[in-house]
């Protein structure tokens, strides 16, 4: 008998959910086959199977919650029985997965310690029909037991859940609630909004073959380097603010699972063709979920475009513990004044930028923002 | 329609299966000249005197002599005084009535119908207040029919004289006054039809005699607490409806079964085990018996009422079986 315990992903991953068993209790698996799939703090990852054999026994449930180094399945070989193996203690699960369980989930129990559950004939027989797990229901009839109302009970809960659905949070939903809770808690945000001409930009975006973003990080990372305070981190409790000299941007992206950030280190040393090809590379591997953790850590700034989904500006919540996010809204055709009262079509779009002011008053905002707007007005992307 | 006692209508089924057939004659302790203990006979008195008699009191020569005269081709009515007194002459009736068919291998017929009354009345005591439908119900070889109206009595009565069985018939003494509608045309009720007498979803109580009418008004009653009781009457025992009954159980999944006779063995336990066996999956509580506490009927009064089970003990089983 092989015991699979959780894994440890990272050097600080203390537990590890459980968002999916791709096997069933008595399925084959082969030695490196995906078993389960589980997400940490960070990350999602399949978790490959470190021998062959059968499945025998799935100890911790999906959407638990569990300790790493906790056992969470059984391998056994051909023909070997769970019987045989002693759980020895349940499987740690934190407070708040607890409570849930005994709502909704049912508890692992080796078969001998398994007590009958009294039940009508003709409950159970409603509930073997729909598929109903007795130890889920309680009795109300004497002595605890269950009697056709209260399946019916439970299947008229059961059918109001099918009116909408509970979804869990899975672990990048829960990091992105996290994180986000904690910088709208946390710091006291401000948006400073500029309108910027982007038909100059455009035109050697255009030229140069590559993307928006690509040439925003470009010109972002350059800017950084001057206005070094807004590449950095503010650790509130520790009341420490640190400026960094690497520029490393974060970039948001919009995945199926949500939120995801991957990271351009060192933007300011890389060529716009650069930037643009690993920008591709790590859009593409968010959206498929193949980004590794490495691709999403220290991040200095984020930056985040929704211009390409109509919106033209919008006040970004920060990435904490970044100081400041720079939103960029929809590039679109505008009649503008220019040099001697003339009135000619441009390129324009919003430029967002929140910033926590705690550390980052609002002028340095304003100076920021300009100075972007320059770079983007009279680019030079080389 | 017209309305008739019990009495009156076993009288009628009688005196018209008399006048269409010859071969039928009837006999037994107090019934020509008295007109039966509790007036079951009363409309007979005067009628047919060579083929309505009295007989000495002893009934191993009354249901032995029935045997030869049913063996020789005629159709006696044997009236059986009280229910109590089949035992003194059980062995012509279980030994010799009930087996000669069988051990003949059918080739004789046995027109030969017990009639009598049965179940309490006013303290008549261990030995003449007894419901022994059981018995019969329990050894091969006779039909159990147990009439509760005068409905009933008439139609079932006609159809035991047509049968080529011999037919026991229970008529509990505190039916025989009860009136009830009677059309005036020939009708027979077919065996082991029940009745559903009272439709209802909650619980199914199967009865017969007179529990039929306490688990009525047990129903009744219970209507003010919100259960609705479906009440079935069997009427018959052997042989006795079980499709009905089932089915009334695939509705309500609760069922109590409620007889005078004693609970212990009583013929209730036999319809319990049927349904478990044949729609265990449709109960949704262990079904409930009620019947006499196991004891010989005592003679005081207030004994008689605790020993014996009336419509509260339906009521308490009922709300016992829901909860």
């Amino acid at each position: 008998m092989y015991e699979i315990k959780m894994p440890k992903f990272g050097l600080t991953m203390e537990s590890g959910f459980i968002e999916k068993w791709f096997k069933k209790e008595g399925d084959k698996v082969k030695e490196g086959e995906p078993l389960l799939e589980v997400s940490s703090e960070k990350i999602t990852n399949e978790v490959a199977s470190p021998v062959s054999g059968i499945l025998l026994k799935i100890i911790a449930q999906e959407q638990e919650e569990i300790k790493v180094g906790t056992v969470i399945a059984l391998i056994g070989k051909e023909g070997e029985k769970f019987q045989e193996y002693q759980v020895e203690e349940e499987p740690e699960r934190s407070v708040v997965e607890s409570e849930r369980e005994e709502i909704c989930s049912i508890k692992v129990i080796s078969p001998d310690r398994e007590r009958r559950i009294k039940a009508s004939p003709l409950a159970r027989k409603i509930a073997q029909e729909n598929n109903l797990d007795l130890s889920r229901i309680k009795g109300t009839g004497p002595d605890g037991r269950i009697e056709k109302c209260d399946i019916l009970n439970f299947l008229s809960f059961v059918s109001k859940e099918e009116e909408f659905k509970i979804e869990k949070l899975s672990g990048l939903r829960r990091t992105i609630m996290e994180r986000l809770s904690k910088s709208f808690h946390d710091a006291i945000t401000l948006t400073n909004i500029i309108e910027v001409d982007f038909t100059e930009f455009k035109k050697i975006i255009k030229e140069q073959k590559v993307s928006i973003t690509s040439g925003l990080i470009f010109i972002l990372a350059r800017v950084l380097k001057e206005l070094n305070k807004f590449n950095a981190h503010f650790d509130s409790e520790k009341k420490e603010y640190i400026l960094f000299k690497n520029i490393n941007i974060g970039i948001a992206v919009d995945t199926d699972k949500g939120l995801m950030v991957p990271v351009i280190r060192e933007a300011d040393k890389l060529k716009l063709e650069t930037i643009n090809k690993q920008l591709k590379e790590l859009v593409d591997k968010a959206r498929i979920s193949a980004i590794s953790e490495v691709d999403i850590k220290d991040s200095t700034f984020t930056i985040t475009n929704l211009g390409m989904m109509r919106t033209d500006f919008f006040t970004p919540i920060l990435n904490p513990p970044e100081v400041a996010i720079l939103g960029v809204g929809r590039i679109l055709k505008k009649p503008c004044i220019v040099e001697e009262d003339k009135i000619t079509i441009r390129e324009m779009a919003y430029l967002s930028l929140s910033y926590d002011h705690r550390v980052i008053d609002g002028a340095d905002a304003a100076r920021f923002l300009d100075k972007i707007a320059q770079y983007i007005e009279k680019p030079e992307l080389e | 329609m017209r309305e008739i006692t019990f009495a009156e209508a076993l009288g009628e089924a009688i005196l018209e299966e008399m006048e269409k057939d010859p071969a039928i004659f009837t006999y037994g302790e107090d019934i020509a000249k008295q007109g039966g203990i509790f007036g079951a006979y009363k409309s007979l008195l005067g009628k047919f005197p060579d083929r309505i008699f009295d007989t000495p009191i002893s009934e191993e020569v009354i249901y032995g002599s029935a045997l030869g005269a049913a063996l020789v081709g005629m159709k006696p009515i044997v009236e059986f005084h009280f229910a109590d007194f089949l035992f003194t002459g059980i062995q012509s009736i279980t030994l010799q009535i009930e087996k000669i068919r069988y051990m003949t291998g059918g080739q004789g017929k046995l027109h030969l119908l017990l009639r009598g009354p049965d179940g309490i009345s006013n303290s008549a005591a261990a030995q003449h207040s007894e419901c022994i439908e059981t018995i019969f119900m329990h050894v091969p070889g006779i039909k159990v029919i147990i009439p509760s109206t005068p409905y009933d009595v008439k139609g079932l009565i006609k159809k035991a004289l047509q049968e080529d069985d011999p037919v026991i018939c229970f008529e509990h003494k505190m039916l025989y006054r009860i009136k009830g509608p009677v059309p005036e045309e020939d009708y027979t009720i077919p065996f082991g039809i029940a009745e559903v007498k009272r439709e209802g979803n909650d619980v199914t109580v199967v009865t017969i005699s007179r529990m039929v009418h306490e688990s009525l008004k047990a129903a009744e009653e219970l209507k003010n607490d919100g259960i609705s009781a479906e009440i079935i009457d069997l009427r018959t025992l052997v042989p006795w409806d079980k499709k009905t009954v089932i089915e009334s159980v695939k509705k309500t999944n609760h069922l109590v079964v409620a007889h005078e006779t004693w609970k212990r063995a009583g013929w209730g336990a036999e319809i319990t085990s049927v349904v478990q066996e044949e729609a265990f999956d449709y109960l949704d509580a262990p079904i409930i018996r009620v019947g006499a506490k196991n004891v010989p009927m005592p003679f005081a009064a207030n004994l008689q009422d605790f020993v014996t089970p009336n419509y509260k003990d339906v009521i308490e089983a009922v709300k016992q079986i829901l909860r």
